[in-house]
């Protein structure tokens, strides 16, 4: 028996959801075969997502998934570009024709990487710089002296993979123009890891506090808006309240997945829902950073 | 005083040319070093020269400064920074003010500095006043900065507290800067 997992065709944090509905029960006893062709477009969050999905069913102990390529040549040119097969490769049966990745300038400041160790997180933050002061200053209109900003923002939340996942994860950078909610460019930090989610990392010490409400609603509650670590380090907690104050400087987004919930720091910009429960489940976490344009494009 | 490099404490507990203070098990190897450095020494200022160094996140700022800031609290001695950089100084500040802890910085490439930190607007003019124009006990910086006494009384025992400046018989002494 096979489960055919569909990705949606505009594969991005809202449809991540109908995406994750496939998998059923997790992890699925049947073999899975992830079904890319029908893809048109896949965001940083959708290309971590997959990738995640794939680890999250090998650390499960499941038999390898199939994944076949999407059938448009633009957007399967687009994902080698990102450096999404060469990772796919080791964890997927790929099917259809993988073309070979393009080099030269694009609008990919951070290839898809992984983040397996401190040092990893090194490498990003040295590969980003010079792309990121491009991109903020040059395209979104944002003072250069913010990029150290940018670079702590993507330190910090690639962090809580090496921190807290229990595994290793995910990230990817890219500026895109984010025509259907706002009009305007946008960097975006996708970072996303199968390990051992909120709920689970913050439960042996905040489980009790909440009571019959504990859960991953609950516990992205604690972690995004009241800043709690699951260390007692007095100095924990700071990452993702740094990330937010980064954010609301230049009316960034920030939403965090884990579970069976979404939480969201909403910008004025945006109609997101700030808190979703009882979706899908999906294994880890799943974070994404937005920072827009200070103006709309002429 | 004790003179400590980042950057060159970064290259050596990391084994690698990094320039960027990231991630917390970097923070914490470099405070680890730096640490069984200031063991070694008769010291009672440190100064941590950020120069050469590029990037600065929260976690490494928290586990090199607040850290041992904390530490140098409880044996009354001092941490100093130089050589940062106006980009590093929210990072600092962020987790200066979430510890209540604040720090006498100079800045790159200027003679400016400041107090970064968990401290008042009042403090850091009375810290401005003690560089630009010398030590002072409180009537004196009342009246430099046209303040009632007791304002100018406690923007000093707040520098005081965190060990910014020094009194001596009444007269506070701004720490040295480099």
């Amino acid at each position: 028996m096979t489960r055919v997992v569909e990705v949606p065709a505009h594969f991005d944090d809202k449809s991540f959801d109908q995406f994750a509905g496939w998998f059923g029960a997790w992890p699925p006893e049947e073999r899975v075969l992830v079904d890319a062709r029908g893809c048109q477009w896949a965001s940083p969050y959708g290309l971590v997502g997959l990738l995640t999905a794939g680890q999250a069913l090998a650390e499960a102990g499941k038999e390898r998934p199939l994944l076949t390529v999407p059938a448009a040549d633009d957007v399967r040119r687009y994902w080698a570009r990102t450096g999404f097969f060469i990772h796919a490769a080791e964890l997927f049966e790929l099917h259809g024709k993988i073309p070979r990745a393009a080099t030269g300038p694009s609008d990919v400041l951070l290839d898809v990487t992984p983040i397996r160790a401190s040092g990893d997180i090194h490498d990003i933050v040295g590969k980003i710089q010079e792309g990121a002061a491009r991109i903020l200053t040059g395209e979104l209109g944002i003072e250069a002296k913010a990029t150290m900003g940018f670079a702590m923002a993507l330190s910090e939340a690639c962090q809580n993979i090496v921190e807290h996942a229990g595994t290793s994860g995910w990230v990817a950078v890219q500026a895109y123009t984010f025509r259907r909610r706002l009009g305007r460019r946008v960097v975006v930090i996708a970072v996303s890891d199968g390990g051992v989610g909120f709920r689970r990392s913050l439960e042996s010490t905040q489980a009790k506090r909440f009571g019959d409400r504990w859960g991953d609603a609950t516990a992205l509650e604690a972690a995004l808006i009241q800043n709690v670590s699951r260390f007692r380090d007095p100095g924990r907690g700071q990452g993702l309240a740094g990330i937010k104050r980064y954010l609301s400087r230049w009316q960034g987004k920030i939403s965090i997945r884990s579970g069976t919930a979404r939480l969201a720091i909403v910008p004025p910009w945006d109609e997101d829902v700030p808190l979703v429960d009882h979706l899908p489940f999906f294994p880890g976490a799943q974070v994404q950073v937005v920072i827009p344009a200070q103006h709309a494009e002429s | 005083m004790v003179q400590i490099s980042l950057r060159r404490v970064l290259q050596e507990a990391v084994a690698a040319p990094y320039r960027h203070l990231v991630t917390r098990a970097t923070g914490a190897a470099v405070r680890g070093r730096i640490e069984a450095v200031l063991a070694d020494a008769d010291w009672t200022i440190t100064l941590l020269d950020f120069s050469g160094v590029d990037c600065l996140d929260l976690s490494c700022a928290d586990e090199i400064v607040a850290k041992l800031l904390l530490a140098a609290a409880t044996r009354d001695r001092v941490v100093i920074l130089a050589g940062v950089r106006e980009d590093q100084r929210d990072a600092l500040e962020h987790v200066l003010v979430h510890h209540r802890l604040a720090v006498a910085a100079s800045f790159a490439g200027t003679d400016a500095a400041d107090v970064i930190g968990w401290t008042s607007s009042d403090a850091r003019e009375a810290f401005a006043s003690l560089r630009a124009d010398g030590p002072a006990d409180a009537a004196r910086i009342a009246a430099r900065l046209d303040w009632p006494h007791e304002r100018a009384e406690a923007a000093l025992e707040d520098l005081g507290r965190h060990r910014i400046a020094r009194a001596t018989g009444g007269v506070f002494h701004p720490v040295t800067l480099l």
